[in-house]
């Protein structure tokens, strides 16, 4: 166990848990964007930035990436990291101006309107969908390319076709709508900005109902050793 | 509607208010539906609960499942609570007090909802409280042994319509409570089924974005009072949607949007035959039924165009 103060109150909590865990145990909220509680914590929006004090030098970390350590005090409304929670949320908010998720965060942590110019870009690069693919999916369809700048998320699918099975994890998990994802007539489009993939819904040899994209069920199929004709009835008809 | 494999369910959030341990009976749909409420709805709530099922099985003294601020009330009075919580935040925050954003949520057992509430429902319905009413219809006084509500469906054997020599079970139709929501003007209806959990996390989260209220209807499958088995539970919730006995829709200010609208319905037959509460009906019965669900669903269908 590990002691530790955040906001004036003195509370223990298990070693190795992070600032933003420890916080939220005591009902202490912090805004968060990029973090997901079932993925591994990466720390790019800034939204969680708090004030830790350690050895009585003051510093602004991430809140979701920041193992708790025996003795520190957090601040998490401090001036200084209202401040820089704020800049974050003005970044964000040029960025992409149009998302709900974005406007109603950037309104909650105090920013109204951004003053520098707008672009007008749905991908924030919080980098969930690629975690999720990579951790949830146990595929690499989605990954970054460049760095810097020039940095993008771009799916592998141009390189590879069969690395992404349609699951739609992606599209789930995207806080701004960047990805997308629409069933219509046995067909399943998944999509963004600059790419797209259309995959064949399986058709129920029973009720006739289309229930999942091919390519997932031959997937599972591969991984479980099921045999061929395993999916050819949909759950509900089983 | 997308259906949303095996890998998406894991996205969703561990976090609920809404603590296991409970004393439900195996396969309760009910209890399934109150939790994916609860990890809908976050952690900001008030929730006003009537007496029911749900109420006596999560707070049986020393213990309670509920980790929210959380009132039980009499049968006839959790709308009434609620719109007076909301009121009362409404006050505070008049004079100066600085409140978190906090949602109300009154919940409901059909009983509650259908019958006995159902003055106090409408009543803070038309004064327009921001607050979310969440129905769980199990389609009978199922806490109490299984008797008659206005929400039992045509042909259903109670204990207190038994079905047997003189009579034939329940011998009225359902009683239409969203459509009753909907003519009260509120912003947001919707129907829900735990069978569907990612509709119904939808439904709840936009119920709670919503100002004014909302009127959810959630049917939760009763293993115990429906008479079948505990493990078909999430079936019949399909079969329910998938036969068109209970269409999942949803009303936005008056516009009508059929969420699953399959290419063909199935046989109600499909529905009723696992049930043991219908296993006394005739083909004569079924048929009537039959002819009912499906000018139900063209005329649902006809206000969704």
């Amino acid at each position: 166990m590990v002691e530790l103060t955040i906001d004036n109150q003195r509370v223990r909590v298990k070693k190795g848990t992070t600032i933003l865990e420890a916080a939220d145990k005591f009902n202490i909220t912090i805004p968060t964007l990029c973090h997901h509680e079932n993925l591994t914590p990466l720390g790019s929006c800034r939204l969680c930035t708090v004030e830790v004090i350690v050895n009585g030098i003051s510093k602004l970390t991430t809140a979701c990436t920041f193992p708790v350590e025996q003795g520190i005090e957090v601040r998490t409304t401090s001036q200084k990291a209202l401040e820089a929670r704020r800049l974050a949320a003005e970044l964000l908010l040029a960025k992409c101006p149009t998302s709900a998720k974005i406007k109603s965060l950037a309104q909650e942590i105090g920013v109204a309107k951004p003053r520098i110019k707008v672009r007008e870009e749905d991908c924030i690069l919080c980098e969930l969908c690629v975690r999720t693919c990579r951790e949830i999916v146990g595929r690499q369809a989605l990954k970054f390319i460049n760095r810097g700048l020039n940095q993008r998320v771009e799916p592998r699918i141009d390189f590879s076709p069969d690395m992404c099975i349609g699951c739609g994890s992606c599209a789930y998990v995207c806080p701004t709508g960047a990805i997308k994802m629409e069933d219509k007539d046995g067909t399943r489009v998944v999509y963004a900005r600059n790419w797209e993939k259309e995959f064949k819904l399986k058709k129920c040899k029973v009720c006739g109902n289309y229930w999942a994209p091919e390519e997932q069920l031959e997937y599972i199929r591969g991984k479980l050793n099921l045999p061929p004709d395993f999916f050819d009835v949909c759950p509900n008809c089983r | 509607m997308e259906t949303l494999g095996i890998y998406v369910p894991r996205l969703v959030t561990r976090r609920q208010s809404f603590a296991p341990g409970h004393r439900a009976c195996s396969g309760c749909g009910e209890a399934l539906a109150v939790m994916l409420v609860m990890k809908a709805l976050g952690r900001n709530v008030i929730v006003v609960m009537s007496t029911g099922c749900m109420e006596i099985i999560s707070s049986q003294l020393p213990y309670t499942s509920w980790e929210v601020p959380w009132i039980h009330t009499l049968f006839e009075n959790s709308a009434i609570v609620a719109s007076g919580i909301e009121a009362g935040m409404k006050a505070l925050r008049r004079k100066g007090t600085s409140l978190p954003k906090t949602k109300v949520v009154a919940m409901g057992g059909d009983g509650a909802t259908f019958d006995i509430g159902f003055g106090a429902i409408s009543g803070a319905f038309e004064r327009g409280h921001d607050f979310i009413y969440v129905c769980f219809d199990n389609e009978a006084y199922m806490n109490t042994g299984i008797q008659r509500s206005s929400a039992t469906p045509f042909g259903a054997s109670t204990t207190t319509q038994p079905a047997g020599k003189v009579s034939m079970g329940q011998s009225t139709w359902k009683k239409n409570m969203p459509a009753i929501a909907v003519a009260h003007d509120i912003p947001y209806v919707a129907t829900a089924s735990p069978s569907y959990p990612f509709d119904l996390m939808n439904k709840i989260k936009k119920a709670v974005a919503i100002e004014g209220p909302t009127y959810v209807h959630i049917l939760s499958v009763c293993p115990t009072g429906w008479r079948i088995p505990t493990d078909m539970t999430i079936r019949l919730g399909r079969l329910a949607v998938e036969t068109g006995v209970f269409p999942l829709y949803e009303v936005e200010d008056g516009k009508y949007t059929l969420n699953y609208d399959p290419p063909r319905l199935r046989p109600v037959e499909d529905y009723l035959k696992p049930q043991g509460r219908f296993r006394h009906l005739t083909p004569k019965m079924v048929k009537k039924i039959q002819q009912r669900v499906s000018a139900e669903y063209a005329s649902l269908k006809e206000k969704a165009q």
